[in-house]
């Protein structure tokens, strides 16, 4: 065999190992290592996991992270860095920032969870019930969806805004309202394609209800997806909570969420030269989301059919 | 196993031919053992059933072989004039292997709608292949398209050249596809499942179609499927594959009048006779495939054999039948005597 | 459908507080009248018609480019919202092109050299961008390049009296950039999957076959035939882009419609919030159109009607 002269490429060694593998007959160990194997490539989600569940637990348990009220002011200590005594340092009236970080979250979180949970209750049950009537229930839906859907989602949350006012309430039923669309199109979508299903029609014949068909039976094999889209929802919510609230225009300035103590940062000097009191909060909103998407992504790669183990 | 044609020149030989395949890091031994030769101006024709390693015998010949694969050991010759090139020792897609790679020898697939490029026309896909192998300019080119289309029966070929494939009915998209593989006038032409995508009728048209060419340029042709209908048809030689290795070679008529290997004989034997009435014997052939990374020990056939016996888990050597024929099985002499 | 968001955007103007005199007259006109004339005012504006007669003279008016008066300024809000529309053009078409330019180009390396450690790197850049609000990254971009380093003006778009696009590059940069940045990462995205998937199908096989160059089989093939689904799936972005610019435009005092609706939602100005909103939707639909023509122009299996 001159395989000397034989082209190499970077894959040689693992088939080599890969072959010689099968030569001594280890294929025992597949069954369990698929598994395995599975986990591991799921391990940014893993990572997500953790670390949301770490802010989203150190936010309910602020008092216990953090001995600072995050509103209280301090006059004596306005714009002071990082230090042992305010590990973020604080703010323009003395506020300590980590704190205010702390508590923030329980606000964003709050609103990023809650509006998706709501939009998905909407979405889905007016999507499943609806695709499933089919006709005129049907078409009016997907109208009224459509002209949700036409407006740029902030030009339309804006839009409400000035009209209902800055409440916390508020903006999450104007969440609720911007983004019931895009889950009902989902969910309208995977209904329209089970309800052809042959277990449906027996199920028909057996005389069950129509809300019963459709939400017993044929929901739940939708789920999948659903789950994965209030998972990326969420982290929308999130990321438009903080840009509205840096704008001012989102949670009243009063009660702290991540969006809000940006707000400070239009002011150039605070920008500049406080980095401390804005900054911190970008990165934890970063970071949240990033790790929300890389769940999200992690649930959509274990419910997809179509990729290989 | 060499065919001993002392007239006809081989154009091709594959000695021995050891394809893997490690997708899912696995180690599948797709192609183990395999050699033949083609000779100028004849059809080979490489039947099996679905996963028996013929696709990725062809696939090796190309060197179009999936990412996770690769030429294990073995030859695989073309001799080119007076050269003999050594196909297996060359770069997947280095500039040697390109340039036979539509002019010596080219391929047509299965199924002509997935295989052409759906956003750009017939002319122009055949063109590239005669940018890269000629010298010509923009307007032989073009006129040379066209003959090419004529050719291959596609009426209106001017105005076809124009259009993209999915304006094309499925026959005239494998014309096509053979214009644009023939486009070059290359020695060997390697057709994978050209018919099963297509009706019945339209498959005769293409047999017509690739007979004509092998008469008219003396192009060789590999023709691989799954059909012992179409091997009968066309065929000069035939290989029996199964899981990996070729258990049958020879001239197709002595092979299929009297075929020396179970697996052989039981493919045909499962497969109805037009005309031979309802009283034929068709008998499907037990069992299943192997998983093929969990291989039996020996012969592949073993467990689905009526002949079997111990021998059989040592692995056949080649046996000679006659000059053209020969098979891997230690029974082939009971096999012949039942025929 | 038009004509229901039409009809919305009116059923908006006039459930919301503010006289529909003055929104429909410059305040001027009306600032010195008596009761009566005021009376008579509403009479020949067919303010006193029942609401549907009034919601198809606002509509005739909006057809022939009349949309009303701005509460607080009293300007009409056409010349206000055509000022500012150039320098939001300015801002979203280049970010539009820069991004899918660059969108496209990593994507597909991505895909090419897939499980490389250069796709890991652009994977990672496309999860920050998807994952970091877009003005973060504009805040920081402003304290790193324009406050401590001075390479870039703080913001703003034109010093009096230099008025072409490429005076106002200095200043585009920042905001064009950032925007095209969060922008970059999700078309990436698509354009990895897209390539991917382009790069399984058969037709990859068959060019390869005749012996073609890699560039040619990866590009010419593969990215054409995967182009298809990723202008489809920039078009229905396009949202989020005008969203994008609206941020924007706050963080680099960006002169343009965006910045212009904020001010104006904070100053509870409605005629012109609604005239935006409406005027935003008109943008998507208009934009979408342009993407169907695109995608018909790419993929002749289409047929244009």
């Amino acid at each position: 065999m001159d395989s000397t002269k034989r082209p190499s490429s970077y894959l040689d060694k693992r088939f080599d190992r890969l072959r010689d593998q099968d030569y001594s007959s280890l294929n025992q160990q597949n069954k369990s290592s698929r598994a395995l194997k599975k986990l591991q490539s799921n391990r940014l989600a893993v990572i997500g996991i953790i670390f949301s569940l770490t802010i989203i637990l150190s936010s309910i348990f602020a008092p216990l992270i953090t001995k600072y009220d995050p509103q209280k002011v301090d006059l004596r200590s306005m714009l002071k860095p990082p230090s042992s005594e305010h590990i973020l340092g604080t703010d323009k009236i003395g506020r300590d920032v980590f704190a205010r970080i702390i508590y923030g979250g329980r606000i964003s979180i709050l609103v990023g969870l809650g509006s998706a949970l709501g939009a998905a209750l909407i979405g889905v049950s007016i999507g499943a019930y609806t695709a499933y009537r089919g006709g005129w229930w049907d078409s009016i839906f997907l109208r009224i969806s459509e002209i949700f859907m036409a407006f740029p989602q902030i030009i339309l949350v804006l839009l409400l805004v000035s009209v209902l006012g800055q409440s916390l309430m508020n903006l999450i039923i104007i969440f609720v309202i911007t983004g019931w669309g895009g889950l009902y199109r989902m969910t309208r979508a995977q209904v329209l394609s089970l309800r052809e299903e042959e277990y449906v029609q027996a199920l028909r014949a057996f005389g069950l209800s129509r809300a019963r068909i459709c939400f017993k039976h044929i929901l739940p094999n939708a789920l999948g997806p659903i789950m994965v889209n209030i998972t990326l929802s969420t982290a929308m919510f999130i990321l438009e909570e903080a840009a509205l609230s840096f704008l001012g225009l989102g949670v009243p300035l009063n009660i702290p969420t991540w969006g809000n103590i940006l707000n400070v940062a239009q002011d150039l000097r605070v920008l500049q030269n406080y980095w401390w009191v804005w900054l911190p909060s970008g990165i934890t909103i970063s970071l949240f989301v990033l790790a929300i998407n890389f769940v999200g992504d992690g649930l959509r790669d274990s419910t997809d059919p179509t990729l290989q183990g | 196993m060499i065919i001993m044609e002392k007239d006809n020149e081989i154009i091709l030989s594959v000695k021995d031919l050891k394809t893997y395949i490690y997708v899912n890091n696995r180690c599948n031994r797709a192609v183990d053992g395999v050699s033949f030769n083609v000779h100028k101006g004849k059809t080979l024709g490489i039947v099996g059933e679905s996963g028996c390693g013929k696709s990725i015998t062809a696939s090796s010949i190309m060197q179009l072989l999936p990412k996770l694969s690769r030429i294990e050991s073995g030859e695989i010759v073309y001799h080119k004039d007076d050269e003999a090139i050594r196909i297996d020792l060359l770069e997947r897609n280095g500039k040697p292997m390109r340039d036979l790679r539509g002019a010596d020898i080219s391929m047509i697939f299965q199924d002509p709608m997935t295989a052409l490029n759906p956003v750009y026309t017939i002319g122009s896909q055949i063109k590239e292949n005669l940018l890269y192998h000629t010298s010509m300019d923009k307007k032989s080119m073009t006129k040379k398209t066209i003959e090419m289309l004529e050719k291959m029966g596609i009426p209106l070929p001017h105005q076809r050249a124009e259009e993209y494939p999915h304006q094309f009915s499925g026959g005239m998209r494998q014309r096509a596809m053979i214009a644009m593989a023939m486009s070059c006038n290359p020695k060997i032409l390697i057709a994978d499942e050209p018919t099963t995508a297509l009706d019945v009728t339209i498959q005769a048209q293409i047999f017509e179609l690739m007979q004509k060419l092998k008469e008219e340029h003396q192009t060789a042709i590999i023709l691989i499927t799954h059909d012992m209908g179409v091997i009968a048809e066309l065929a000069d030689d035939v290989a029996v594959m199964y899981m990996g290795s070729i258990v049958e070679i020879g001239n197709v008529h002595e092979v299929l009048r009297k075929p020396a290997h179970p697996y052989t004989k039981a493919l045909l034997e499962s497969i109805p006779i037009l005309g031979k009435g309802k009283k034929q014997n068709i008998e499907p052939i037990r069992g299943a495939t192997p998983d093929p990374y969990q291989r039996p020990k020996g012969c592949q056939f073993l467990p689905r054999c009526d002949y079997a016996s111990n021998q059989c888990e040592q692995f056949p050597l080649d046996q000679q039948i006659t000059n053209s024929h020969s098979v891997k099985c230690w029974k082939s002499n009971e096999v012949l005597s039942h025929a | 459908m038009m004509l229901v968001i039409s009809f919305i955007i009116y059923l908006g103007l006039e459930l919301t507080p503010g006289d529909a005199v003055s929104r429909m007259l410059p305040p001027d006109a009306t600032i010195n009248m008596k009761a009566e004339e005021l009376e008579k005012i509403r009479e020949s504006l067919g303010l006193n018609e029942p609401f549907i007669v009034r919601y198809f003279l606002w509509l005739g008016g909006v057809l022939q480019g009349d949309f009303g008066y701005s509460l607080a300024s009293g300007v009409p809000i056409k010349d206000i919202v055509l000022d500012r529309l150039p320098a939001t053009l300015e801002l979203s078409i280049t970010a539009l092109i820069l991004s899918s330019i660059l969108g496209v180009l990593f994507g597909s390396i991505s895909a090419l050299k897939r499980g490389t450690v250069t796709d890991i790197i652009f994977t990672i850049f496309g999860m920050l961008g998807v994952s970091v609000p877009v003005f973060i990254f504009g805040l920081i971009a402003l304290v790193i390049f324009a406050l401590n380093l001075g390479w870039l003006p703080v913001g703003q778009r034109i010093l009096p009296g230099y008025d072409s696009y490429w005076d106002h590059m200095p200043h585009l940069i920042m905001p064009a950039g950032v925007l095209a940045l969060m922008l970059t990462a999700g078309v990436m995205r698509y354009s990895r999957s897209s390539m991917l998937d382009s790069l399984n199908k058969e037709y990859i096989r068959t060019a390869r076959s005749k012996g073609i160059p890699e560039w040619r089989v990866n590009f010419v093939h593969g990215l054409r035939v995967a182009l298809i689904p990723i202008v489809v799936l920039i078009g229905f972005r396009l949202p989020m882009l005008i969203g994008g610019a609206v941020i924007i435009e706050q963080v680099f005092q960006w002169p343009g419609v965006g910045e212009l609706f904020v001010f104006n939602v904070r100053s509870q100005n409605y005629p012109l919030v609604m005239m935006i909103a409406f005027f935003s939707v008109l943008a998507v639909l208009l934009a979408s159109f342009f993407i169907d023509l695109f995608t018909a122009i790419l993929d002749p299996r289409i047929k244009l009607e």
